[in-house]
């Protein structure tokens, strides 16, 4: 590969020196500031710490309510990213069909984009709220005995339910204009070598948007584990019982409420670890799949 | 080997506007039908009818008889070439060109010895494990013709498959695919703008106008008589001559303009308005002495093989261009003889436009 050589002055570097600033400021300084609490013990008033090596992390990785909140956080990831992916993916080709060519239609099909997540949170609770929330009678009317407050399937059900109607406008807006980005003589090329729609869908469309599915699934399981944090807040707090918890929703509760700063150190640096791997995992082995 | 018959094909877009109105038309076995005109008349409109990615408004269209009108494009054992090539790009074109047949429940020796054939007919063997992106716009025209062959179709559709060539390429293709045609003889119907592409290919070809068929025959058939001023004028490039004139009272010759005078052996009657056509090749230079018409040179254009000369025939400012062999220096304003026998002049009527 052949690259532009510049000469060698001050100019670049004045030129990314903001994000440099704003990085080292918002990330990277408190990011350390994380690591080295992650190895201290605090006494209650925070009067006095103490270094104690590893064990924090040791208390984080034996608490049950640590493990079960990161196998919330996998399911939970999981199911909003491909639940949103499914949901937009489906109604994204069925809106494609219409508005090829159609432009305003388009634009008001994309303006759920703009909600924020704890607006989206907000709505959720008065669609869920037990006192006067349509979604909340409407499931109890039809004999569900349905009680997020109380019963934790039924929280984890609101919070993705919240989580991922959010997330749908935004994959939706990328998949249609990944579809409309397909050339239309390939579709119909494809229409004189295929009969059955569905096998067209798999074979062709969706290889095609391969590219635009992955960079979604990456944007997504960002969302389901950081973003989140809106929704969860807003809604169930992370009740009954920590069970709709989500790790980064976790760091929160155990070190600002529960003033567990080196517990909560700890558990975020196991966070930052985690996801550094899944980065890693998704450029290595899957990009590597899906261009063409 | 099939046949292709339209009967009254009409075509009328969802926002009203009809582009086809009723072509009659009947595609023999393994003939190579080659519609023409120009853009916006309609020609990728009709083949796409015929493909079954168009819907057909009114009229019939069968392949071999059946009636297709409500026939899946893929059920129609048709392929088509499309200008842009149309390829799968996530696919490798050894994929691209047995997708089809995958689809079709071919099992996959046959597939693959059918897959090799094709790619040896077009010097592709070289590249089939690569993707499409990788391949130069020539091969890539010829993975999609690949595409095509490998289905062994009723019908092969072009729709403009050299446009988007160099002028060298095209013609190396052009050749090909005549050469392949005839190979296969396959029933084709091939779409172009290209006057050249249109006359050497052609078996039959259609020269279409604003949704109609304004004629169709053989090549030569419509070059040497056109039935309308606008086939006459869109067939043969330079395009033909167009003077209009008056029949003399004895009806052996034509007046144009104020002082030409041509000969006639036509069957017209006497003092009649006429619009007259001539070819810039049918005219022939005289020496200084001979030839009924002189005319002055406006401007000069030398292609090498052959000479362009723009006359004044005193008719306002339009030029008459005048094609002759070789190259000649004519000063602007020298005065040529030059004479013209009388089967080389069409008549048409000036109000109807139709041949006289
Ligand atoms: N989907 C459509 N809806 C409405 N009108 C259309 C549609 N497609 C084509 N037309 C119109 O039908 C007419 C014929 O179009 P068509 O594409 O068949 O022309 P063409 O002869 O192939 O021209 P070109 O040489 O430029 O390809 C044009 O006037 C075009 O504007
Ligand atoms: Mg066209």
């Amino acid at each position: 590969m052949k690259r532009v050589q510049f000469e060698h002055s001050a100019v670049p570097y004045l030129f990314v020196a903001p994000q440099i600033l704003i990085i080292s400021i918002f990330f990277l300084w408190p990011a350390a500031q994380a690591v080295y609490q992650s190895f201290l013990l605090e006494d209650a008033f925070g009067m006095s710490s103490q270094f104690v090596w590893f064990r924090n992390f040791e208390d984080v990785l034996s608490s049950s309510s640590w493990t079960r909140s990161a196998i919330f956080t996998v399911v939970f990831s999981v199911l909003v990213s491909v639940l949103s992916i499914a949901i937009s993916l489906f109604l994204a080709v069925r809106a494609d069909e219409v508005v090829r060519g159609a432009k305003s239609y388009k634009t008001l099909l994309m303006w759920g984009y703009a909600i924020a997540p704890p607006v989206a949170g907000l709505l959720g609770n008065m669609l869920f709220n037990p006192l006067m929330g349509d979604l909340y009678m409407a499931f109890n009317s039809f004999g569900f005995e349905f009680n997020h407050i109380e019963n934790a399937n039924d929280a984890a059900f609101v919070v993705i339910l919240i989580a991922v109607w959010k997330q749908v406008s935004v994959n939706f807006i990328f998949f249609l204009s990944g579809l409309q980005g397909i050339p239309k003589s390939v579709q119909e090329a494809a229409t004189l070598d295929c009969k059955s729609p569905e096998r067209r869908f798999w074979t062709i469309t969706f290889p095609l948007l391969a590219p635009t599915t992955f960079f979604l699934l990456v944007i997504n399981l960002t969302y389901a584990f950081f973003e989140t944090f809106g929704i969860i807040d807003v809604s169930t707090k992370g009740s009954p019982g920590g069970s709709t918890a989500t790790l980064v929703y976790k760091v929160y509760v155990d070190g600002f409420l529960g003033a567990d700063l080196g517990g909560s150190s700890a558990q975020s640096v196991l966070l930052m670890i985690m996801v550094s791997v899944l980065t890693v995992f998704q450029f290595r082995f899957i990009e590597r799949k899906v261009h063409y | 080997m099939a046949t292709v018959t339209l009967n009254q094909a009409e075509k009328t877009y969802a926002n009203g506007y009809k582009a086809i109105h009723g072509i009659n038309l009947e595609i023999q076995h393994g003939e190579f039908t080659v519609l023409v005109g120009p853009s916006g008349c309609g020609k990728s409109t009709l083949l796409r009818m015929i493909a079954g990615l168009e819907s057909i408004s009114d009229g019939e269209i069968s392949i071999d008889d059946k009636v297709v009108n409500k026939v899946a494009p893929a059920d129609r054992d048709i392929a088509m070439v499309f200008q842009n090539y149309a390829l799968y790009p996530h696919m490798s074109n050894y994929n691209n060109m047995a997708y089809g047949l995958r689809n079709h429940g071919h099992s996959k020796s046959e597939i693959d010895s059918k897959v090799r054939e094709a790619a040896r007919i077009l010097q592709l063997e070289d590249h089939l494990e690569r993707k499409p992106s990788q391949l130069s716009g020539g091969q890539r025209q010829r993975v999609a013709m690949g595409r095509a062959i490998v289905r062994q179709p009723k019908v092969f559709l072009f729709d403009e498959p050299l446009s988007n060539l160099d002028a060298k390429l095209r013609v190396d293709m052009r050749l090909e695919i005549k050469n392949l045609q005839q190979r296969l003889g396959i029933t084709s119907v091939y779409v172009t703008h290209d006057q050249v592409e249109a006359m050497t290919l052609a078996d039959r070809l259609i020269v279409m106008n604003g949704g109609v068929a304004e004629q169709i025959g053989s090549p030569i058939d419509i070059y040497e008589k056109p039935e309308t001023l606008f086939v006459a004028g869109f067939i043969g490039s330079p395009a033909m001559n167009f003077l209009p004139g008056k029949v003399s009272d004895d009806r052996t010759h034509v007046v144009v303009g104020d002082k030409v005078k041509l000969d006639l052996d036509h069957d017209v009657e006497a003092g009649r308005n006429v619009t007259v056509g001539i070819r810039p090749e049918h005219f022939r230079l005289c020496g200084d002495d001979a030839g009924p018409v002189s005319a002055s040179v406006r401007m000069v254009e030398s292609l090498g093989a052959e000479t362009l000369v723009y006359l004044d025939f005193g008719i306002g400012n339009e030029n008459v261009t005048l094609r002759v062999q070789g190259t000649h220096q004519f000063a602007k304003g020298t005065v040529l003889k030059l004479s013209i026998t009388p089967d080389m002049i069409h008549l048409f009527d000036t109000e109807t436009g139709k041949r006289i």
